[in-house]
């Protein structure tokens, strides 16, 4: 292979299976099994997906790199690309570029209490830290997940949620804004869930993702509670078609979220232009 | 190295001959504009104003193959379909004639973008290494001309193989300067310039062009300070974008706008990967899957696309203290040449100067 940056590796389908009405799971390898034992990627970074005659776009590796027996994506059908996705079967072909991007800095949230808030499909890139940390679980503190949806039907992962629950090691706080009958959790907001928890910045780290409404009430619910800047983490989206620094839509002041994000600390994006 | 002599009456004949060992494009005109074309036979290269569009062209085309893929039925399994991809074949050396400094100085802030920010593109850079550029010195500034501002200016050599001098000694035609071997090269079969032309082209470089016309350059080195303090201030930048229609030509024509899109184009089984211009004065630039868009209105896009080319550009790729900053604009002016409601980006940095001091 060249080093062709716009040239994807050819990947198959191993596995989908639906999280919510819109949001799908994606299983895949590369083609190449070589290729496949030599992929190395961390915790945060993305990947392009191609489905060859419709485009492709970016999305997180929600998998993560201690577990290599495939690629998981989980992908919300929006436009065309997705749409298409969301036909594809297991054996079907994609392409695939990446990594791409930076990654969750783990190394220095070694021996600190780790909390993940996240909302809706947020917790993909959420859900491959916690799975790595979950891996390396003696080098971590106390791990909490705080986890909101819209309806419980709009959760994701629920069959991990309920396992997570019951691992003992970790905490797991769920809440929807609009509960069914059969739900026994939180109702609210997660900011709120967040506040009511009283969740203490001592030696700790948040890592939040999802909806830009919910980020931005969550970083005002953290800042109340006393975490710096240097201790929120969040990681970005944003319409992207090279992925790697060149075709400028990404940009937020001088920073590109494709090469010098996805992941950026509170304290680095208070340096941009602030155009989120 | 030695002037060359290109008479007006040889400028054809030249262009063939160049054309046999390169794909030529060459300006020419068409209607009111004046268009880079691939060589024919029988074209007139016309030099006597600066082409319409900008020389990017022929490094950044306006759309380029970047892969082709084919579907095929899996012959083990006839439920299955398999996909190949193929790279595009390496491009042919190209040489363009007749553009301006200020499109040969582009080369060097696509440079940045393509070949220093990070990942080399490899067919920028293929393209880059085999294109050479003969350019034409500007004899006058028009109105609209402004790349004294940014660093340049009409007999600017930066960037050029060839550079070409208008004289009227022996018939008409070009003193023409060789600034890198391989222009020297394409030089070698032209006669040496006569005394009289050489004298005559001393003649007009000691008393250059009239900047007359766009005045003198302001000093805009504290125009990415200036870009940050006013970058929240959205009446400024309402103001500044009321006209603005979000049609691009600005972005398309600019001499170092590099934004690109990619999008596949499907004909059957098989189809291509086309990388295209792009431009972020469109809506949809940024507009994201969920209906979000962070650069919601012109204001926000005019905002983008100058404080890309006066302040994140410069903060990329710094200079010395002291020094003029590198802004990403040659100052070429097609941008408000073009304009259908002649937004003027002088304008916008001559306002960004001022309030900026003042807030």
């Amino acid at each position: 292979m060249s080093l062709n940056p716009y040239l994807p590796s050819l990947a198959t389908i191993i596995e989908t299976f639906d999280e919510t009405p819109d949001v799908k799971t994606f299983r895949v390898v590369l083609k190449d099994e070589a290729a496949m034992r030599a992929f190395r990627f961390e915790p945060g970074q993305v990947a392009q997906l191609s489905v060859f005659g419709t485009g492709e776009s970016t999305f997180v590796i929600c998998s993560p790199p201690t577990r290599m027996d495939f690629l998981q994506f989980s992908v919300m059908r929006v436009g065309e690309l997705t749409h298409r996705l969301h036909t594809l079967k297991e054996g079907d072909p994609i392409g695939l570029r990446g990594p791409l991007g930076n990654h969750f800095d783990y190394e220095s949230m070694k021996g600190k209490d780790i909390v993940f808030i996240g909302g809706g499909l947020g917790l993909a890139p959420l859900r491959t830290l916690l799975l790595f940390m979950l891996d390396n679980r003696a080098d971590y503190g106390n791990i909490t997940l705080i986890y909101g949806g819209r309806t419980p039907e709009h959760l994701c992962f629920k069959g991990e949620l309920a396992e997570w629950a019951a691992r003992g090691d970790m905490r797991v706080e769920l809440t929807v804004d609009n509960p069914d009958k059969s739900w026994s959790h939180r109702v609210g907001v997660v900011p709120a869930v967040l506040t009511d928890l009283a969740v203490s910045p001592e030696n700790a780290v948040a890592v939040t993702c999802g909806p830009p409404i919910m980020i931005r009430f969550t970083i005002q619910a953290l800042e109340k509670l006393g975490f710096t800047d240097e201790q929120i983490v969040t990681t970005l989206e944003r319409r992207m078609k090279c992925g790697v620094g060149l075709c400028g839509r990404c940009n937020i002041g001088g920073k590109f979220v494709c090469v010098d994000g996805p992941v950026f600390t509170q304290a680095q994006l208070k340096e941009l232009p602030q155009e989120f | 190295m030695v002037a060359r002599f290109l008479a007006n009456s040889a400028l054809a004949d030249t262009a063939a001959a160049w054309a046999r060992d390169f794909r030529l494009l060459a300006p020419v005109r068409e209607g009111q504009a004046v268009v880079y074309r691939a060589w024919a036979k029988d074209m007139h290269p016309f030099l006597g104003r600066p082409p319409t569009c900008s020389a990017k062209e022929a490094l950044l085309p306006q759309t380029e193959n970047l892969l082709t893929y084919t579907y095929r039925k899996d012959q083990a399994d006839l439920t299955r379909t398999e996909v190949f991809v193929a790279e595009p074949l390496p491009p042919e050396p190209t040489l363009l004639l007749g553009a301006r400094p200020c499109d040969a100085r582009g080369r060097k802030l696509l440079d940045r973008v393509f070949l220093e920010r990070g990942v080399e593109d490899p067919l920028y850079a293929a393209k880059r290494r085999n294109t050479l550029f003969v350019t034409g010195a500007c004899e006058r500034m028009e109105n609209t001309c402004f790349c004294h501002w940014t660093g340049g200016g009409p007999t600017s050599e930066e960037g050029s193989d060839v550079l070409l001098f208008a004289v009227g000694a022996d018939g008409g035609g070009y003193v023409a300067k060789a600034l890198t071997p391989e222009g020297e090269r394409l030089l070698d079969k032209l006669p040496e310039a006569s005394r009289a032309a050489q004298e005559e082209l001393a003649a007009k470089l000691a008393s250059p062009p009239s900047q007359a016309v766009p005045g003198p350059a302001p000093d805009l080195s504290a125009a990415p300070e200036r870009f940050l303090k006013l970058f929240g201030n959205m009446d400024f930048w309402m103001d500044e974008s009321a006209r603005c229609l979000s049609c691009g030509v600005c972005t398309y024509l600019c001499p170092a706008c590099s934004c690109f899109n990619i999008t596949d184009e499907n004909s059957g089984m098989k189809g291509k990967r086309l990388r295209t211009w792009d431009t972020c004065m469109s809506a949809l630039y940024t507009l994201e899957g969920s209906g979000h868009n962070p650069r919601v209105s012109r204001a926000h896009r005019l905002r983008n696309r100058v404080g890309h080319k006066f302040c994140y550009h410069p903060q990329e790729f710094p200079k010395d203290a002291g020094a003029q900053p590198e802004f990403s604009c040659t100052g070429c002016g097609r941008c408000i040449k073009s304009c259908p409601v002649s937004v003027d980006i002088r304008r916008v940095v001559l306002d960004l100067m001022e309030k900026g001091d003042a807030s």
